[in-house]
């Protein structure tokens, strides 16, 4: 009953506090409306040309090999191959109107079809998406091109020509248009992986961002809580409730069930508008998001009260909870997946209670799996929360009466 | 001189406080760090480091009785992911069906699976259009589902090639009245084969002799070399913008703070005019917004290998942000009316700000739709990243004049706003 007391006193001070609804409420609206709207429009007007722009440096465009080239390119649905002169081209790419520049160098049709060295070059960011994309999208058709002249040349040999020139020209249009014909059927089919695709609402910009800022949010509402416990031991309240009949015990759960009731509430509300606003449908496995949103309060409550009773100033509090987000966020994939970012990085975040919470909601709203699927997280975000709490109270044990 | 002591004054005391210092310095570097090793940065370049890829192999595939290779497409495409070559980067293990790989890929055992279907090579060689090789990925994932594509995607491109050099020859040979030998035809299968697989190789391990390689651009006088280091640039200087606005609006809040705790009620019984105090306090903000914005320029050079650009743009840009920043901070301190409004204010104030400015996108092109970059215009944030970004593209200082402009309008005007304001409230 004291227990309740206490984080009954704790959750009206904060509600008091007008300022606790901006961290609360309004900041991870706006900034998941933000952050969805983002990758929205990086994903692509459905309308608009999303097709990556290419400078192409073409000296020769009469030239056998370059004209097939660039006829095959100008036909691409992943490219918009742009022909220019290279100055115009470098500068298209430095305005950041491009994202590369194809440079066939003079003479690479002569070269190439002697079985001399010639090499075309892409200049681009090789750490960028669309770098790395043109290059693999340029690969295929440079590889078939570069299939096609040497098919041209063993066909030299292979009919014993007695015009060599021209049954390479020949070989070359044959192999050529073959090759054409073929990069039209795929042989590769790619799919992804949906559990229960029946009911799975993928796709939705929202799905990476809801639950991200979610978690991010959870983590900076410690500002308002972890403050109180600051003021209290500033006022030195706290420390007249230790003399009190109230066990230790008791005022720390106290104050972790305040921040508990705190962060869950505000994670269920930003559930609640994700599901019914933004179309993400956490309601699909509704007990599988209430016990991620459990344990992720449990988590974030106990870490919480460590920072609580870690920080000296008011102040403070809003640098280590700023602090926390920053690192739990960034390092557990909520800002970016962790697929894209380095392997040390990736393998670090992983291991994040924040990684966790995300992987048991990706589980749910991307994957399409069931309850089963966020029995590790679950666990997970409890050992977490375990390890805090025990944190927390061997700090509070530190606390002078 | 009663200017520089109460500027003075305000500066130790933002000095002395570990929080004004942690969102001043650290939290900027730290945000930046994360993004740094986030995407490889600090690595060494030879090394580069990507997540393990997990793939799950299902090989359905046979040889048919009369095929004229030795070992059918399947195992060929298998034996990639096997390889010691990529054991560094690929983890592989075999599946008995398409089932239990999805099982594995739903229980997160492994990202992609590679599925080569029954009779594959038989139906291939016979020309069935219809025959695919399947990979299905983690929904989550897209580098690695990516990869995998690629490889299959090249190994089956060598396959078909071989078929499109024999086709080649054997209608080349009829067309020049020759009929084919049978016999001839492992020998050209054999000799496009080892012509793809160097030409394969030389792609991906001796760029210096392949037909198609990915370079850099040049780097002028002042670009950087590494493009990574130029996204940094832009990532650091969204953050050093967030943050010398939060500090800016901070350290006037000492001014709030003096008034709580009766100092600035005692300041106004002395000979002080209210005028010096606001310029005196306006002073400690303007310095202490410079300091920052030179602290996280040398950091950010010596951590991330940033080159922010001509010295004369610099100055340009700094002095444009921390004049902007000092007048935001001077105007949003004055619609508060205690430090503990403040909070909130600044948080909810310069982060919504932030993001109409495009501080937090900066990286992402075309993130924004068109209006919200005409909002931007209006958004001294907006103006004061267009500036860094020009400095770091290179732009001269007399292109930068009209931004620099800009920013120092807004300052002034948000500035003589904020002061008006404060005058009337301690009249």
């Amino acid at each position: 009953m004291r227990i309740l007391d206490l984080a009954l006193k704790d959750l009206s001070q904060m509600f008091r506090d007008k300022r606790s609804l901006l961290f609360l409420v309004a900041m991870p609206i706006a900034f998941t409306f933000f952050m969805g709207f983002a990758y929205r429009n990086a994903g692509g007007d459905p309308n608009a040309d999303t097709r990556i722009p290419l400078a192409v440096v073409n000296p020769e465009p009469d030239a056998v090999l370059n004209k097939a080239l660039v006829e095959r390119l100008e036909t691409s649905t992943s490219i918009r191959a742009e022909s220019m002169n290279e100055e115009d081209a470098m500068n298209a790419f430095y305005k950041g109107d491009m994202a590369g520049v194809l440079k066939i160098p003079v003479g690479f049709s002569e070269q190439a079809s002697a079985g001399k060295d010639a090499q075309i070059q892409l200049i681009a960011d090789a750490n960028s998406a669309d770098g790395q994309s043109l290059y693999q999208l340029l690969r295929v058709p440079i590889s078939q091109l570069m299939g096609a002249v040497e098919v041209s040349r063993e066909s030299v040999d292979v009919v014993n020509a007695s015009d060599p020139s021209a049954e390479q020209s020949a070989a070359f249009e044959l192999a050529w248009s073959k090759w054409t014909e073929s990069s039209k059927v795929s042989l590769v089919k790619v799919e992804q992986e949906v559990a229960k695709s029946s009911d799975w609402t993928g796709g939705n910009p929202y799905n990476q961002s809801s639950p991200g800022i979610l978690v991010q949010f959870a983590i900076f509402g410690l500002v308002t809580s972890g403050q109180i416990l600051v003021q209290e031991k500033k006022t030195r309240t706290l420390q007249r409730l230790i003399t009190t009949a109230m066990k230790p015990w008791e005022i720390v759960m106290g104050h972790m069930l305040a921040m508990f009731t705190v962060t869950f509430l505000q994670t269920m509300m930003l559930v609640l508008f994700g599901q019914w606003v933004l179309k993400v449908d956490y309601l699909r496995e509704p007990l599988g998001v209430l016990l991620i949103a459990v344990t992720l309060g449990l988590w974030i409550a106990s870490m919480g009260l460590l920072i609580g009773v870690t920080a000296k100033e008011e102040q403070n509090v809003i640098l280590y909870a700023m602090i926390a987000m920053f690192l739990f966020s960034a390092l557990g994939g909520t800002w970016f997946p962790l697929d894209v970012t380095g392997g040390a990085f990736a393998t670090i975040g992983r291991a994040m209670p924040s990684a966790w919470a995300m992987n048991g909601l990706q589980n749910i709203l991307i994957r399409g799996l069931g309850l089963e699927s966020v029995w590790t997280a679950v666990g997970m975000l409890l050992a977490y929360a375990v390890f805090f709490f025990l944190l927390a109270v061997w700090r509070f044990r530190k606390i002078e009466i | 001189m009663k200017i520089l002591d109460i500027a003075f004054k305000d500066l130790t005391r933002s000095f002395r406080s570990v929080f004004a210092i942690g969102m001043m310095v650290i939290a900027p570097l730290m945000l930046t760090g994360l993004i740094y090793f986030a995407f490889g940065g600090g690595g060494s370049s030879d090394s580069p480091s990507m997540p393990i890829i997990k793939v799950g192999f299902v090989n359905l595939d046979a040889l048919p009785a009369d095929a004229p290779i030795e070992a059918p497409l399947g195992d060929n495409v298998r034996s990639m992911f096997f390889d010691d070559s990529v054991k560094s980067w690929i983890t592989a293990a075999d599946y008995t069906d398409e089932s239990s790989a999805r099982t594995a890929l739903d229980k997160q055992e492994i990202g992609v699976a590679v599925i080569v279907p029954q009779n594959f090579t038989e139906r291939f060689l016979s020309g069935d259009k219809d025959v695919q090789v399947l990979v299905v990925s983690d929904p989550t994932l897209s580098i690695g589902p990516a990869v995998v594509q690629n490889m299959v995607t090249m190994m089956l491109d060598g396959v078909d090639g071989g078929g499109i050099a024999l086709q080649t020859f054997q209608e080349r040979q009829k067309a020049n009245g020759i009929t084919t030998d049978p016999a001839q035809i492992p020998a050209w299968v054999e000799r496009f084969g080892n012509w793809y697989a160097d030409f394969q190789r030389n792609l991906f391990h001796h760029p210096e002799k392949a037909a198609f390689v990915i370079v850099a651009p040049a780097a002028g006088e002042t670009e950087t070399t590494n493009p990574i280091q130029k996204v940094m640039g832009v990532t650091m200087a969204g953050q050093m913008i967030f943050f010398a606005f939060f500090t800016g609006a901070y350290s006037m809040m000492s001014i709030l703070r003096e008034d709580e705790e009766g100092t600035l009620a005692r300041l106004f019984t002395t000979p002080t005019d209210r005028t010096s105090i606001l310029i005196g306090k306006f002073l400690a903000v303007f310095f202490t917004v410079i300091l920052q914005g030179l602290v996280l320029m040398v950091a950010g050079h010596y951590a991330f290998g940033i080159n922010w650009g001509e010295p004369v743009g610099v100055a340009l840009a700094l002095t444009g942000q921390v004049v902007a920043a000092t007048g935001l901070g001077v105007l949003l301190i004055s619609f508060v009316k205690n430090s503990q409004q403040g909070g909130p204010v600044l948080g909810g104030g310069l982060t919504t700000l932030g993001m109409l400015g495009g501080l937090f996108t900066a990286n992402v092109p075309g993130a924004m739709p068109a209006a919200m970059n005409v909002i931007a215009n209006f958004i001294p944030q907006g103006w004061v990243l267009k500036s860094w970004r020009m400095v770091m593209d290179g732009q001269s200082a007399g292109e930068l004049l009209g931004p620099f402009v800009v920013m120092v309008g807004m300052g002034a005007v948000m500035f003589v706003i904020g002061a008006m304001m404060f005058r009337r409230r301690f009249a």
